[in-house]
């Protein structure tokens, strides 16, 4: 039982979004989706749920093209919130429930149930208009899990909530994920990812860069992260002469090393062996962040960074 | 993917659900409805309205100066007579003709006065050229076409006519023998023709006018209606829910049901409009009698008959149903409101042709045996205007009504498929501009 996409080609006219992108998600597992804007991930979610159809490529769920999987498997949270605007929360609820079969009565039943459990349950009545963002993406991922489906899509959920809406809805990822949802989503914060995803793949560009289960990832750089501190020397010149280790931040606290190709252990033998007071010493793969940068160059926030601006035009001599 | 049949109908049937009663629970959706039960009311009512207004008047009146033209013959009592003749061959309405009355007046000044001041409708002097034929000049508020310029004109020939043959030393004669219209019969060339459109003025009214009266029904709903569904489309493509429904729904589905929807609410105001103004122009005797007293039957409008009613019922929800999904299919195309009149406007032409045929056909501009009406008449776009015709004129075969009926409703899922094609590319498309490229892309997508 997993979703597996084996080589998935979309083009849009002379645009290839995606090219030949293969994955595997095992059921119930919390899976994250990386990459830059524009690199595939909402075109990958709509070929799952059939709203697009690839060029070429396969996608199933328990062996069966997703094509042919009932609709009610699927939640989905698209990144464009979509909610009808002049309609009743309940009603928009209950709509969006029938077309999975379920009773108008035990719709609205659950549809409150979930309200309450968001703490909105007095928007009940109101138009989704009417509703501040944060509270209208509530309504939206209840829409999304009302039918209560086996796997959850979420395209960026993390986006414009406030920091306690974040951490309800990790808690309502968790509630979800004990029912053995399997939950799938993507974003840009890697904090999210280290901390909620079991596994994780990042594309770019249309094309899979790695995948796996995320320890795997961390380890597949082949490098660990050491940060050192000792007492009054902050510079440390001496680890330059280490082969395979070089410095990635040095701090007046500590400094941040890489290490490639040797044990980490060396180095705090080094600097007992040089004498030094060592007050700090750790250990860890490299974050989710460093990976992404390392493997796709440039960091998943670039976009929300300005680029950088062009210089000043000279200033403009009057006419006349 | 295909869903089982119960699904389809089961999601069908939610989507149609909620345009259906979210749309017809909006206050303008009512304000609407009753704003057209008044006016359609209204209209159908507006003869009896005027003559309501008009209860004080016996008719119009008009008022002749002579002058020294010094006529062979009686110039108002002839005027009278031609003005009040029933006009062979055209069609004739005695509740709504107009009586006048003609009088002799002698200052011309203050007849004109009354003209101005609207109690006499016009006045016509008399006067003789250097030639010494008479000549004539009307005074009135009406324009040169209205139909009582029209008739003084007319009567106005036939006494110069008169005044001339009395001139030239024939013997005047009684003015209403003179004047009598004489038989005139139009008769079909081919003994074997059925029939070569109406021969008569109450023919003429009755296979004209109805089907004319329909097509512009089927005409309105479509341009108005067609309208609701294309903007209900680009409506919900801007607020984005669309993917939401999509992940739930097939475009099949969706497209069904939101013709089914708005398409439902659509006929159900056009018949909360329709059936109260028809029962108007029914009943407007009755109604007439009531208020302005005097008594009159009721009688459906000549040329409906049952069987035709039924079959424009058909061919209503029929080409309707086409015209709506089509437009639903284009609307898709855009992802602004504002572009929507511009990509359904091939299909609105494609309908105002049909309607324009139609009426050319109903008035014989066009024959209706012509090779053109008849094919048309086959043809899904134009059949529900153009059998309809054929069938008010009584040139259509019922088999022929079958066929063309037959075809139209096996176009309607051939043009679901085609708009579902066009819906499920076009609903992701947001800023493209549909080129004859993309649509052809669009359709043959997988």
């Amino acid at each position: 039982m997993s979703l597996v996409l084996n080589n998935l080609v979309k083009r849009f006219g002379p645009v290839t979004a995606l090219d030949g992108i293969s994955f595997e998600v095992e059921r119930g597992q919390v899976f994250g989706f990386l990459g830059a804007n524009g690199a595939g991930k909402t075109t990958t979610m709509r070929i799952i749920l059939d709203i697009l159809r690839p060029d070429s490529g396969t996608a199933t769920w328990a062996g069966t093209p997703t094509t042919d999987v009932p609709r009610r498997t699927w939640g989905y949270l698209p990144e464009e919130r979509g909610l009808y605007p002049r309609l009743e929360v309940l009603e928009q609820l209950v709509f969006f429930a029938s077309l999975y079969a379920i009773s108008r009565k035990d719709a609205a039943a659950r549809a409150r149930d979930w309200l309450a459990r968001f703490r909105i349950p007095e928007y009940e009545k109101r138009r989704a208009e009417e509703l501040s963002k944060g509270n209208q993406q509530k309504v939206q991922l209840i829409a999304a899990i009302l039918h209560e489906p086996d796997v959850l899509i979420m395209d960026e959920p993390f986006v414009g909530l406030d920091p306690v809406n974040v951490s309800l809805l990790k808690e309502a990822f968790g509630e979800m994920r004990k029912r053995g949802t399997t939950l799938i989503f993507s974003t840009h914060q890697m904090e999210m990812v280290e901390e909620l995803c079991e596994a994780v793949v990042l594309i770019d560009r249309g094309k899979l860069v790695l995948g796996g289960p995320i320890l795997d990832v961390k380890r597949s750089s082949g490098r660990q992260v050491v940060r050192l501190g000792v007492e009054g020397d902050a510079e440390l010149p001496w680890l330059a002469d280490l082969e395979g280790v070089s410095i990635v931040r040095a701090g007046v606290d500590y400094t941040e090393l890489d290490v490639r190709g040797r044990d980490p252990q060396d180095i705090l033998a080094a600097a007992l062996a040089r004498g030094e007071r060592v007050t700090q010493f750790l250990i860890a793969d490299p974050s989710i962040e460093q990976i992404f940068i390392e493997r796709v160059g440039r960091p998943p926030s670039e976009d929300h960074h300005l680029a950088t601006a062009a210089a000043p035009a000279a200033p403009t001599v009057a006419a006349r | 993917m295909s869903p089982s049949l119960a699904t389809t109908l089961r999601n069908i049937v939610a989507v149609a659900r909620r345009e259906f009663l979210w749309r017809g629970r909006t206050r303008t959706f009512k304000i609407t409805t009753l704003l057209l039960v008044v006016v359609g009311v209204g209209l159908a009512l507006a003869p009896v309205i005027i003559r309501f207004i008009d209860r004080g008047s016996t008719g119009d009146r008009i008022e002749v100066v002579v002058g020294d033209s010094n006529p062979a013959i009686d110039v108002p009592g002839a005027l009278g007579l031609l003005l009040n003749a029933p006009i062979p061959g055209l069609p004739t309405d005695g509740d709504t003709e107009t009586d006048y009355r003609v009088e002799a007046a002698a200052d011309i000044e203050v007849a004109r006065e009354r003209v101005v001041d609207g109690s006499t409708s016009a006045l016509l002097v008399l006067d003789r050229t250097a030639a010494g034929d008479l000549a004539f000049t009307l005074y009135s508020k009406d324009t040169f076409l209205s139909r009582t310029t029209q008739l003084v004109r007319q009567a106005a020939s036939s006494i110069a006519i008169q005044d001339r043959l009395i001139q030239a030393g024939i013997p005047p004669i009684d003015q209403a023998a003179l004047f009598a219209p004489p038989d005139f019969d139009v008769v079909a060339a081919d003994p074997n023709a059925t029939t070569n459109g109406p021969q008569t003025g109450e023919e003429f009214v009755g296979s004209f006018a109805i089907s004319f009266v329909l097509s512009i029904l089927l005409f309105m709903a479509i341009i108005l209606y067609g309208q609701w569904v294309a903007f209900s489309v680009a409506e919900e493509k801007n607020s984005r829910v669309m993917e939401v429904v999509l992940a739930a729904a097939t475009p099949f589905q969706l497209m069904a049901g939101k013709v089914a929807g708005v398409g439902g609410l659509a006929l159900v105001q056009y018949i909360v409009v329709l059936v109260p103004s028809a029962a108007a122009l029914i009943f407007q005797d009755r109604i007439a009698s009531l208020i302005l007293g005097g008594s009159s039957d009721v009688a459906l409008p000549e040329g409906i008959s049952i069987s035709l009613l039924a079959v424009f019922g058909v061919m209503f929800v029929l080409g309707f149903a086409l015209y709506a999904v089509l437009y639903a299919g284009a609307a898709s195309l855009v992802s602004r409101q504002e572009d929507v009149n511009q990509i359904v406007a091939p299909l609105t032409i494609i309908s105002v042709g049909g309607y324009l045929v139609a009426s050319y056909a109903g008035t014989g501009l066009i024959p209706i045996d012509s090779p053109l009406v008849v094919i048309l008449s086959f043809v899904p776009f134009f059949s529900p205007y153009l059998m309809l015709t054929r069938m008010g004129m009584g040139t259509a075969a019922p088999g022929e009504i079958a066929i063309a009926i037959a075809l139209l409703a096996l176009f309607i899922p051939v043009a679901l498929w085609i708009a579902a094609r066009l819906y499920r590319s076009g609903v992701l498309m947001y800023g493209q501009s549909p080129t004859p490229r993309t649509l052809w892309r669009a359709l043959r997508a997988r």
